[in-house]
């Protein structure tokens, strides 16, 4: 054996993918957010809320089609501290990711938690609010982050 | 339920690493087979069937059965290739099961590998993951900062994990600490085990939380490698076991199954529901397998698990969900000693998924490790010493929303 590795260039096109994607969910969550308000789609049948929401209810797959408004508070779920850059130095200032489910849904939302000083006293159930980006455009990146209240 | 299986025989290709330069994937299979067939009398052409698998793309190498079977004396025989990510060993080893329980076959061999340092696992998932990346930036996140996708994500699948961890520390109200407490058990049982990849013989607590957080609860100690290896299993039929004159040291199948939830993390375009930590499924699947293998209290009739636990949390969390012990009691049972191999009901002797993970064989591993209790062949000071009538044998796979369920005894279930 004379040559263990071999590192061979190369290039990986992306366009050559084509996927199709059910865009009604997030087209709908992305008009209400230009207009700083959260929709989401509601089930008939079963009552299940789901924020961004799908044309079919995922329990009872029957198309939904009842859109509602809903709340723009509600409790901090699970969450992540990123302390480290992906090569593992430790960063300035550790950010936490959340998912937070808004009052009133059944879906768990994924951002940005603020308003907190000291990670080690965030805790679970804690109350959140929805914070918006100043000037909208409807895109995901209205939504700023999620604020501690 | 068809006819009694039994699996004779479990062979490993050696001791799993990192990096294996010198030999290419058929190469890696070929021990493991005749390692699997030495331990019996049986020769290749005893074989009926093979049932095979790995992860799809984490090898970088597309179909590798069918340039593989030849040198796993596949050649003129059945061979099926199975691969269902996480879950794909225990999956190939359910179908070998059917092979067998169906009565199509006698003998039939399962095989699992993962050959990872011929890919990238990260680019794996990258792949799975790019129909979700392309829709999201279809519709504008914020990609001035590291809050857009790559802050959500929290990085690949620890990431993802994360939020299970964290999901599952406050349901069980612990802490870090027990996930580092677990870590460092899983890694000093792994010392005992021949094959195992990340062999810490005492590795303690300090030991793992010295090592850098990585998404918080998570550390780098609470992660599993990327191994290189490969498990072979023989399983026969009863009258094919007794024929052999095989039937005292096997391993019966004696309840098996397996279950699928919705999408439990990453599902942000459909909106998840289900919190990764719930599950559910593994609750329904569990309690199904039990009653085919009369089991009526897992506590009381099962003395050995092998969990899949890619991430040491999960060290705590299956056993629960498996009906082990109550929920939220796992990190208790954890200081009263409990899970330790000399404990009342030890948890993955072999030192489990995270000090050994070559992927497409870790399911396997598993049962295979299950088997090996059941038989009282576990090497090098893993083999649990108390009586063993029974062991649980569990895999996962997917955004945590799959899960493959195995019940594996001394006596076979009465027909």
């Amino acid at each position: 054996m004379t040559e263990e590795t071999r590192i061979i260039e190369s290039t990986w096109d992306l366009t050559a993918y084509q996927f199709k994607i059910e865009a009604d969910a997030l087209n709908l969550f992305v008009k209400g957010l230009k207009d700083k308000k959260i929709l989401g789609r509601k089930c008939r049948v079963c009552g299940t809320v789901y924020v961004p929401g799908p044309t079919y209810c995922r329990k009872c797959l029957v198309d939904i089609d009842q859109v509602v408004e809903v709340s723009q508070e509600g409790r901090l779920d699970a969450f992540t501290v990123s302390l480290a850059d992906v090569r593992g130095k430790p960063v300035e200032n550790p950010f936490i990711s959340c998912t937070v489910k808004l009052d009133g849904t059944d879906s768990f939302l994924m951002g940005v938690l603020e308003g907190w000083t000291d990670w080690r006293s965030v805790k679970e159930g804690m109350r959140v609010k929805v914070v918006f980006k100043d000037v909208t455009q409807g895109a995901l990146a209205d939504l700023s982050h999620f604020q501690l209240i | 339920m068809g006819r009694n299986v039994a699996i004779i025989s479990v062979g490993y290709n050696g001791r799993f690493i990192s990096k294996r330069p010198d030999i290419n994937i058929p190469e890696l299979i070929q021990p493991a087979v005749n390692n699997a067939l030495s331990k019996t009398k049986l020769k290749p052409e005893h074989i009926d069937a093979y049932v095979v698998g790995n992860m799809h793309t984490f090898e970088g190498v597309n179909q590798p059965h069918l340039w593989a079977s030849d040198h796993f004396n596949g050649s003129g025989k059945p061979v099926m290739r199975i691969a269902t990510g996480g879950t794909t060993g225990a999956s190939v080893y359910q179908a070998a099961y059917y092979h067998v329980a169906s009565g199509m076959y006698d003998v039939v061999m399962a095989i699992g590998w993962e050959k990872q340092d011929e890919g990238d696992s990260q680019v794996g998932l990258m792949g799975i993951l790019l129909p979700e990346a392309f829709s999201l930036f279809h519709f504008g996140p914020d990609t001035t900062s590291d809050r857009g996708i790559a802050g959500l994500g929290g990085g690949g699948s620890t990431g993802g994990a994360a939020f299970q961890a964290m999901s599952y520390l406050t349901r069980a109200n612990a802490g870090i600490e027990h996930i580092d407490r677990v870590a460092a058990l899983m890694r000093s049982n792994a010392a005992k085990n021949p094959y195992a990849h990340l062999q810490q013989p005492g590795c303690t607590e300090a030991d793992i939380a010295g090592t850098p957080i990585i998404s918080y609860p998570l550390r780098f100690g609470h992660t599993c490698p990327t191994s290189c290896g490969a498990i072979a299993m023989i399983l026969v039929s009863e009258e094919k076991a007794k024929k052999f004159g095989l039937t005292d040291r096997v391993a019966w199948v004696k309840g098996l199954g397996s279950g699928t939830s919705d999408a439990t993390t990453g599902n942000l375009i459909e909106g998840q529901i289900t919190d990764p930590a719930e599950q559910q499924i593994c609750k329904i699947t569990a309690k199904k397998v039990y009653s085919m293998a009369g089991i009526k209290d897992p506590r009381k009739d099962i003395q050995v698990a092998e969990v899949y636990s890619g991430f040491s949390h999960q060290d705590l969390m299956w056993p629960e969900r498996l009906g082990l012990f109550d929920e939220g009691m796992a990190p208790k049972m954890l200081d009263k000693g409990v899970y330790a191999i000399d404990g009342e009901l030890p948890i993955n002797p072999s030192g489990g998924v995270t000090s050994t993970n070559a992927i497409g064989a870790s399911a396997m591993v598993r049962v295979g490790e299950a088997a090996l209790q059941v038989m009282g062949l576990a090497e090098g000071g893993h083999q649990v010493q108390r009586k063993i009538e029974n062991a649980v044998a569990h895999g996962w796979g997917g955004l945590f929303q799959f899960v493959t369920i195995t019940v594996l005894g001394k006596t076979p279930v009465k027909k």
